[in-house]
C-alpha cells in the first residue's frame, strides 16, 4: 500500500473524530447536556497540562516523574493568576525551568 | 464585523500558540526525513493529516516498517480526543452552516480549540473566528515542516531545551484565569487526578477523554446543585 493511501486512512479517522460531533450537534441541546459541555473546557485544558508536566514516557508506558517542569508550571500558574497574560506566563515559566535545571543539575 | 475581519482576528489571536508549535513542526520534519520519507511525503502528512502527536507516532512506525492498518488504528486512538474538543466547539458554533462546520472540523486542534473557547465564552461563538484560528495553526505547522526539512540536522532537539514545556505553559495561561470560578476549580482538580491516573494505565490520549468527560460531568452536577440551592429560599416563602 502506498504511503499516500496510509495518509488517506489517517486523515479519514482523524477527520471523523473532529467532524462527527461538529456535524451532529446542531439543535439546541437539552439543558443537562449544555451544562455538561460548559465544563468541558476547564476539564480538557487541565488534562492537557497536568500529565504533560508530571509524567514522562517510559519503556512500559507513562510513569510519574517530578522534575523541573513541575516548578516551572507552578511559577507559570502564579504568573497567569496575576497577569492573565499568555506570553508573560510562558516566558517566565521557561526562565523558571532553565533556572531550576541549572541549580538542580 | 465582516467575515474577513473575524477570520483575521482568529488568525492573529492564535499567534500566541505559535512558539509552542513551530519547534515541533521542524523536529517532525527532521525525524520524518530520517525515517526515510521524502520531502513531499513529509510535507504531505502535515497538510493532509494535520495532527502533531499522531504524525510523530506515525513517523516512528513508518521507520520501523509497521503495517499501514496499525498506523491508521494508532492514529485513530491518539486522535479520539478530538471527539470531545469538537463536541465542545459545536456547542458554540452549531448555528453556523453545515459546510462551514465541516470546514472548521478539518483543522480543529488542541491549540485552536483553546483559542476558540477563550473567545467564545466571552463574546459568543463564531465559526469564522475558529476558521481563522485553524488557518493560523495550519500555516505555522506547514511552514515549520518546510523549514525543518530545509535546515535538517542543524535544528537542536527542542525537548532537550525544555521547549516541550511551552505547550502546557500556554494552556496554564488559558486555564488559570478560569479557576476564579469555584466550580471550574473543582473540575480542574478532578481532571488533574483523573487524567494522570488514566495516563498511567491507558495508551494514546484516552486521558483527555476520561478527564474531559468525567470531571465536566461533576462540574455540571455541582452547578445544578448551586442553581437549586439558590431557588430554595423562594420556595420556602411561597
Amino acid at each position: 500500500m502506498s504511503i499516500w493511501l496510509t495518509y488517506a486512512g489517517m486523515a479519514a479517522v482523524t477527520y471523523a473524530a473532529r467532524a462527527i460531533p461538529l456535524l451532529l450537534l446542531r439543535n439546541d441541546p437539552p439543558a443537562w447536556l449544555a451544562l455538561w459541555l460548559k465544563y468541558v473546557p476547564p476539564a480538557v485544558f487541565t488534562a492537557l497540562i497536568v500529565p504533560a508536566v508530571v509524567t514522562q514516557m517510559g519503556d512500559h508506558g507513562r510513569v510519574v516523574q517530578l522534575g523541573p517542569a513541575v516548578g516551572a508550571a507552578v511559577v507559570g500558574a502564579l504568573v497567569a493568576w496575576r497577569t492573565e497574560n499568555a506570553i508573560v506566563t510562558v516566558g517566565l515559566g521557561m526562565v523558571a525551568f532553565w533556572l531550576i535545571r541549572l541549580v538542580v543539575g | 464585523m465582516s467575515r474577513w475581519a473575524t477570520i483575521q482576528q482568529g488568525f492573529l489571536a492564535t499567534l500566541v500558540v505559535w512558539p509552542g508549535v513551530a519547534p515541533f513542526g521542524m523536529v517532525y520534519a527532521v525525524s520524518a526525513l530520517s525515517a526515510g520519507l521524502s520531502f513531499w511525503e513529509t510535507l504531505g502528512m502535515s497538510l493532509i493529516v494535520f495532527a502533531g502527536a499522531s504524525q510523530f507516532t506515525a513517523v516512528g512506525m513508518f521507520g520501523s516498517g509497521a503495517h499501514p492498518f496499525s498506523i491508521i488504528a494508532t492514529t485513530a486512538i491518539i486522535n479520539a480526543r478530538h471527539l470531545l474538543l469538537a463536541a465542545s466547539t459545536a456547542s458554540y458554533i452549531r448555528k453556523s452552516p453545515t459546510w462551514l462546520r465541516a470546514l472548521v472540523a478539518f483543522q480543529l486542534t488542541d491549540e485552536t480549540y483553546a483559542v476558540g473557547v477563550q473567545r467564545f465564552t466571552q463574546h459568543g461563538g463564531d465559526a469564522w473566528f475558529q476558521l481563522g484560528s485553524n488557518l493560523s495553526l495550519y500555516f505555522v505547522w506547514a511552514t515549520s515542516t518546510i523549514i525543518g526539512s530545509l535546515l535538517g540536522a542543524l535544528i537542536p532537539n527542542p525537548a532537550a531545551l525544555g521547549l516541550d514545556l511551552i505547550f502546557p505553559l500556554t494552556f496554564i495561561a488559558f486555564t488559570v484565569p478560569m479557576l476564579r470560578d469555584r466550580v471550574n476549580l473543582v473540575v480542574a482538580i478532578l481532571a488533574a487526578v483523573i487524567s494522570v491516573a488514566t495516563a498511567l494505565v491507558l495508551p494514546g490520549s484516552w486521558y483527555v477523554l476520561t478527564a474531559g468527560i468525567l470531571a465536566s460531568a461533576v462540574g455540571a452536577w455541582l452547578a445544578r446543585r448551586q442553581q437549586l440551592a439558590q431557588m430554595e429560599p423562594i420556595n420556602e416563602n411561597s
